[in-house]
């Protein structure tokens, strides 16, 4: 019989993470609107609120002293941020009007060609890029770059950042969203206060708009409280992606399919690479691997080391330098995977956390964007009537569905399902579903939770390249790069059945890029115990599709990207 | 340029680390130096400090000074500093100097240059040296302004016995803040430590996963025993529970620089690297010879650590009982 990883849960309720205020009225910190998370969707969305409150000082001073807060686990805007970042302008446009022009933003230009690709292990035959993939128009960007330089705006705008803050408890009173209330600093690893040790706080708002990025924990705690989720489960692919300082600059960006990943339907193995020019000294080179896989011993690490040696690949490379490493997860199921609503009384969702990503486009923060920027309007016009009762931000789910991101979404709605079918037949179909726009109807196509697929052994890793230190590079040394030196005696923040089967245990070996966990010699039975490294976490979210549940470290933990 | 060395002491001896910042001032060439002793019962350890080149010692003897608070010690220090005329004050790295010189910046206004591993006079400047991004690089960093204060990383200075002659003591006053009574030490608790601590050995003998059971970290320390030194241990170990936190070494550690490292199973990733790289030598042993620590090690030995370790430890044994 197959083994499952979803035969293992995690040791997870979402009732631990919800809870109402405790603190004592006067010592909870009030605020009009609450964001959490300071990514491309928040700071859209605390953006427009400062334009907006401008507008309308009167609306302002009802809200207090602190107006608009946004609460950021990392240490800064920007730190948690993982993209390849080619990102079509035309919510930035929207969001900025006549203040700022794309050509002010902190930006890499303009995409001035593409070349897409397909690899086998030694050749590569260039394609005509499909539909999905042209990028005529877009810009290339470092996300975590673009978010520093929004966190910048926000806080002009009158919001107050408070970074390397988790976001650990959904507050709830009288089936309301009150808030959020903060994480614990300063415990050990058993979980007891040490010398240094501060408690968390009670946030207060009037609106409460989550915008967590990519498996956001107290997004999945919402759609649980509220029953918002899909009918059809949320799936994700895992991305890996390095900046290399280059000798040559690279002009156009380039895209692969095909090796090292293996096209045969039964593997399910979906995903490609990414290279894209940042200037004219450095690059950015990723491999997206679904999380739908089926090999124990897939690591999208180290199908990103094996790209890299593929001859025209390391051409590119050779006599650079790896600058940068991070991971994380994308939301993939599209269309049929968003919530039901996205709302509740109180509280907004946006961006990554509700899935708005485009797959075959390879594109989301653009709806990120806009969805905060769309949530900051229902949140005001709610405030501005000095009513935020359960319907009243109802607004923002029918602004969505007016928008782009639905009519973009809707589009391409089988797109990532009929993938499951291999690579050549999904190709065709994806490209028919796009010339099309949308009028191919196949039905809705079932995806299952990425947990729920039966492993399989087939000798996945052999093919990985030892790594020289020059072109390839192992994990650690990765996890390194990111900047993380999160404080390793703390509270274990990730959930998972410590003793499972041995092929869920490989499979979470192998799957995490930051090493995070080990196992155990086997016992000479099936089951083995798995060792977990939690400070290495780099909060991609991978465990979270794949049978466990990450929960927020202490503030402050994990990557520090800058040119990520 | 006129240097004071803030003294620290445990007990009746004088910490080996501040000595080894007092000694380096008295050769950089600036000049007589100075030395500040704090505590109960310390009017005794001032010659001592002539020895390591101090021309005067400054000492506050006064029982209730001896709990290690930084506030008493920001206020003795201001003082000196206003009195002496001093523009320049060194401090060893410890959590109480820490704390002095932060507190002492901030009393004085003045610019506080951290974790420095080296200083010099150039051209009549004072330059520290300073290691960023991970240890990969020595940034030279100065202070824009006198009075300068530096805080030196553990290990970064050797402590000889000079010829140095009999100090010049002056017994100092010094009217407390209001504030700096303000906090008291309720009780003392010392850790039961066979060895010197792993901030002040020059030895260090570290176990990682190699070791291959948390029981055989007695391998390490009976080798640390031997050689007079002290156990660290590398992150998979303290996180799989075998040995305690405090021992860690590394980038989320402790970082040392002892004059003999000794690396049992340990395969050398750069988070632990960056908390050992500046130890004078290094020396490996691991059964992989791909293992990175090879890299860096100056003597790399490929070989099983339950074999060689015990091999090792009676020969120092030997050695040293002969």
């Amino acid at each position: 019989m197959a083994v499952r990883a979803s035969d293992y849960p995690p040791p997870f309720a979402p009732p631990e993470f919800v809870a109402e205020p405790t603190d004592p009225v006067d010592e909870r910190i009030e605020v009009g609107v609450l964001i959490v998370g300071a990514g491309p969707a928040g700071l859209a969305c605390a953006i427009r609120l400062g334009q907006l409150l401008d507008e309308h000082p009167d609306v302002a001073e009802r809200l207090g002293d602190v107006p608009v807060a946004v609460v950021e686990k990392g240490k800064q805007a920007g730190s948690h941020l993982v993209s390849g970042a080619v990102v079509n302008p035309r919510a930035l446009r929207r969001l900025f009007g006549d203040r700022y022009r794309v050509e002010d933003l902190p930006s890499y230009g303009p995409v001035h060609g593409e070349a897409v690709y397909v690899l086998t292990r030694r050749n590569s035959l260039r394609i005509p890029p499909p539909p999905t993939m042209r990028n005529h128009g877009n810009w290339i960007f470092s996300l975590s770059q673009l978010a520093r330089w929004l966190a910048e705006r926000a806080e002009e705008g009158g919001a107050m950042i408070l970074p390397e803050t988790a976001a650990d408890k959904l507050l709830v009173a009288h089936g309301r969203v009150v808030g959020v209330r903060s994480g614990d600093k300063g415990r050990g690893r058993d979980g007891q206060p040490m010398g240094n040790f501060e408690p968390g706080a009670d946030l207060v708002a009037k609106v409460t708009v989550l915008a967590e990025g990519t498996q956001g924990h107290l997004t999945g705690v919402a759609l649980d409280r509220f029953d918002l989720r899909s009918d059809e489960p949320q799936v994700w692919e895992l991305g890996v992606k390095e900046v290399w300082r280059v000798p040559t600059p690279l002009r156009s960006i380039v895209h692969t399919m095909g090796w090292p990943l293996r096209t045969r339907a039964k593997y399910r193995e979906f995903g490609g690479s990414f290279i894209y020019p940042m200037g004219d000294d450095m690059l950015t080179i990723g491999m997206v691997v679904g999380l739908d896989y089926r090999d124990v011993e897939l690591s999208a690490h180290d199908l990103l080391q094996e790209l890299k040696t593929h001859p025209k690949i390391r051409k590119l490379l050779d006599g650079g330098e790896r600058i940068g490493w991070g991971a994380k997860t994308i939301p993939s199921g599209g269309f049929y995977s968003l919530p039901k609503r996205l709302h509740a009384p109180g509280l907004l969702l946006c961006g990554d956390g509700v899935g708005m990503v485009n797959i075959p486009r390879l594109k989301g923060i653009h709806y990120a964007i806009e969805s905060g920027r769309l949530a900051a309007e229902s949140a005001f016009a709610a405030l501005r009537r000095g009513a935020t009762p359960a319907s009243a931000l109802g607004s923002y789910d029918e602004a969505v569905e007016q928008s782009f991101i639905y009519r973009d979404l809707n589009e391409v709605r089988d797109m990532r399902q009929v993938f499951g079918r291999g690579f050549f037949v999904g190709g065709a179909l994806a490209s028919a579903m796009t010339v099309s726009k949308g009028r191919l109807d196949l039905g809705k196509l079932r995806a299952e939770p990425d947990a729920e697929q039966p492993l399989i052994r087939s000798g996945r890793a052999a093919s990985y390249p030892a790594p020289d230190g020059k072109i390839t590079f192992d994990k650690l040394s990765s996890v390194f790069l990111s900047g993380n030196k999160t404080r390793d005696d703390q509270p274990d923040h990730i959930r998972i059945e410590r003793t499972v089967h041995r092929d869920v245990a490989d499979m979470w070996v192998h799957m995490c890029p930051a090493q995070v966990y080990e196992a155990a010699a086997a016992d000479g039975g099936d089951t083995v115990t798995v060792q977990v490294s939690p400070s290495n976490c780099v909060q991609c979210g991978a465990i979270t599709a794949k049978g466990g549940r990450l929960t927020p470290p202490e503030g402050g933990s994990g990557p520090e990207y800058t040119l990520a | 340029m006129s240097v004071l060395v803030f003294l620290e002491h445990h007990g009746t001896e004088l910490q080996k680390g501040s000595l080894g910042v007092l000694a380096k001032a008295a050769t950089l060439g600036g000049g007589d130096v100075a030395a500040v002793l704090v505590g109960g019962g310390v009017s005794s350890l001032a010659p001592e400090a002539g020895k390591f080149g101090a021309a005067k010692v400054y000492v506050v003897d006064d029982d209730s000074l001896e709990p290690p608070l930084p506030q008493a010690r920001v206020d003795v220090l201001a003082k000196v500093v206003r009195d002496g005329g001093y523009d320049t004050v060194l401090f060893a790295n410890s959590v109480l100097a820490a704390d002095a010189a932060a507190g002492l910046a901030a009393r004085l206004d003045a610019g506080l240059n951290w974790d420095l591993v080296d200083v010099e006079l150039r051209d009549g400047e004072l330059v520290g040296k300073r290691p960023a991004l991970q240890d990969s690089v020595l940034v030279d960093v100065g202070w824009k302004a006198a009075p300068r204060l530096a805080l030196f990383r553990a290990g970064s200075f050797d402590a000889p016995e000079g010829a140095g002659g009999e100090p010049e003591v002056e017994n100092v006053t010094v009217e407390l803040e209001d504030y700096s009574r303000g906090a008291k030490v309720v009780s003392q608790e010392q850790e039961e430590s066979s060895g010197p601590s792993i901030e002040d050995a020059d030895v260090i003998v570290a176990g990682g996963r190699g070791l291959g059971a948390p029981e055989n970290f007695t391998l390490a320390e009976e080798l640390a025993r031997a050689l007079g030194g002290a156990v660290g241990a590398t992150r998979a170990v303290v996180d799989a529970g075998w040995y305690p936190y405090a021992a860690q070494i590394g980038q989320t550690g402790k970082v040392v620089s002892p004059k003999l490292y000794v690396a049992l199973g340990i395969s050398g990733a750069i988070q632990h690297k960056v908390g050992m790289q500046s130890s004078n030598v290094i020396v490996a042993i691991n059964k992989d010879p791909n293992a990175p620590i090879f890299e860096f090690s100056d003597l790399g030995v490929v070989g099983d650590v339950h074999e060689i370790v015990p091999k090792l430890t009676e020969l120092v044994q030997q050695r040293k009982g002969s």
